[in-house]
């Protein structure tokens, strides 16, 4: 999911950061302070499972958990997976300090758009709140990998050879984040309602 | 309302959670291949260059497309790794090289030789050198003994290349260790250290705005 650095075109990068910027932006301003914790251990929970890998075929792909980052904060996720990546990019030289910008949209995009469209759906009982929210992590991870054959169709690839070649690396992750969300969700609902989107007293 | 189920719920579900970040904790140091940095490493041997591309945690990138660039950034020539992750190519023309591997999905490494590096007699396919040693052929004396010392030198440098070949995998090995356990800490440490930071800038905010309404 971390593109690396030299890759990408000058114009798809400086997209990347002035998406990345202002969805950030949009992000802080709507980040309730009361829950900068939440924020915090969602960070840094980001930040960790980008180590735990699933090992399929040749190579191997990471956890990603944008999708129940999305869920918990809304807009607020881009801050958070911005802030994440930067230290991945520091500390594990994953993706870099160009691509800051493209890999946040790629990560933190899906994830904000899965919570509009789930964030009805979770506050409801388990029978749609669960496969909502496995679809809810699933899809964030799908979207994620589209947005990565986007921006690798700027510079040589074909967008629609390098996206499939994308989503069919990332199958095992969407279905093993997809349990994931549902699972966080189910035990946020027996614990923490209020921490889920569409939740009433 | 529900307290003490949900408490009960929480206490039984505290063992699946710790045990559940327990089993990803096994698969994050037992599993090592990973797919985001590609470490290059490459050598020059004699006239060919041995380039070694790796995922940072050691697995080989296995059919990824090597390019090498001379320093001015004009493609000599292209080729791709073999299962291993390996790709070795006769010097092309004595110059600094780059050496870029792109992986596909967006993975890149890449690794610059300096024309230092660059063995002085390279474009010269290498002579199989007389297992003798020098001839003491009647010549005239400094034409012997030039060649005498070329030979040498050739010994030499055959002989340095494979006792050093070993010795640079291992260091292209140590190169590329993943991330330690100071990395993660340190990461975990910087995002509640910018936690910390967001609620002071916050709460000193609202203190003052409190204080401007006691005094107006």
């Amino acid at each position: 999911m971390h593109i690396s650095e030299g890759i990408l075109s000058g114009p798809v990068l400086i997209s990347g950061i002035v998406l990345a910027a202002a969805g950030t932006a949009i992000g802080l301003k709507k980040l309730n302070y009361d829950r900068i914790p939440r924020a915090a251990i969602l960070s840094a929970s980001f930040f960790v499972a980008s180590l735990v890998h699933i090992p399929i075929g040749p190579s191997s792909v990471h956890l990603i958990l944008n999708g129940i980052v999305g869920l918990i904060l809304g807009c607020g996720a881009f801050p958070v997976i911005l802030v994440a990546l930067a230290l991945q990019s520091v500390f594990f030289q994953f993706g870099g300090i160009t691509t800051l910008g493209v890999n946040t949209v790629i990560m933190a995009l899906p994830a904000v758009l899965c919570y509009y469209v789930f964030r009805n759906l979770v506050g409801k009982g388990p029978r749609i709140a669960l496969p909502a929210a496995f679809l809810c992590g699933l899809l964030s991870v799908f979207f994620g990998a589209v947005i990565v054959g986007l921006a690798l169709a700027f510079t040589e690839e074909h967008f629609l050879k390098a996206s499939y070649l994308v989503v069919m690396a990332h199958i095992p992750v969407m279905i093993i984040e997809g349990i994931i969300t549902a699972f966080c969700v189910a035990f946020l609902k027996k614990v923490q309602p209020e921490m889920l989107p569409g939740y009433v007293r | 309302m529900k307290k003490f189920p949900a408490v009960a719920f929480f206490k039984c579900h505290k063992i699946i959670f710790g045990s559940a970040c327990l089993v990803s904790l096994c698969l994050m140091w037992s599993v090592s291949a990973m797919a985001h940095r590609v470490n290059v490493f490459a050598w020059v041997e004699g006239g060919t260059v041995h380039t070694e591309s790796k995922f940072s945690g050691g697995k080989g990138v296995k059919d990824g497309e090597v390019l090498i660039y001379d320093l001015e950034g004009s493609r000599l020539l292209s080729g791709r790794t073999d299962a291993q992750g390996e790709f070795s190519f006769r010097i092309p023309q004595k110059t600094g090289m780059k050496i870029v591997v792109q992986a596909g999905m967006g993975h890149r490494g890449e690794w610059t030789i300096p024309l230092s590096e660059i063995d002085p007699r390279a474009p010269i396919p290498e002579t199989p050198v007389s297992q003798e040693g020098p001839s003491e052929t009647a010549q005239s004396g400094a034409a012997a003994s030039s060649v005498n010392l070329d030979q040498i030198r050739h010994i030499l440098e055959q002989s340095l290349d494979r006792r050093l070949g070993p010795v640079l995998k291992l260091l292209a090995e140590s190169r590329d260790r993943g991330p330690t356990l100071q990395d993660i800490l340190g990461g975990i440490g910087y995002v509640f250290g910018l936690m910390g930071l967001a609620a002071y800038v916050h709460f000193r905010r609202k203190t003052r705005q409190i204080e401007s309404q006691k005094e107006g």
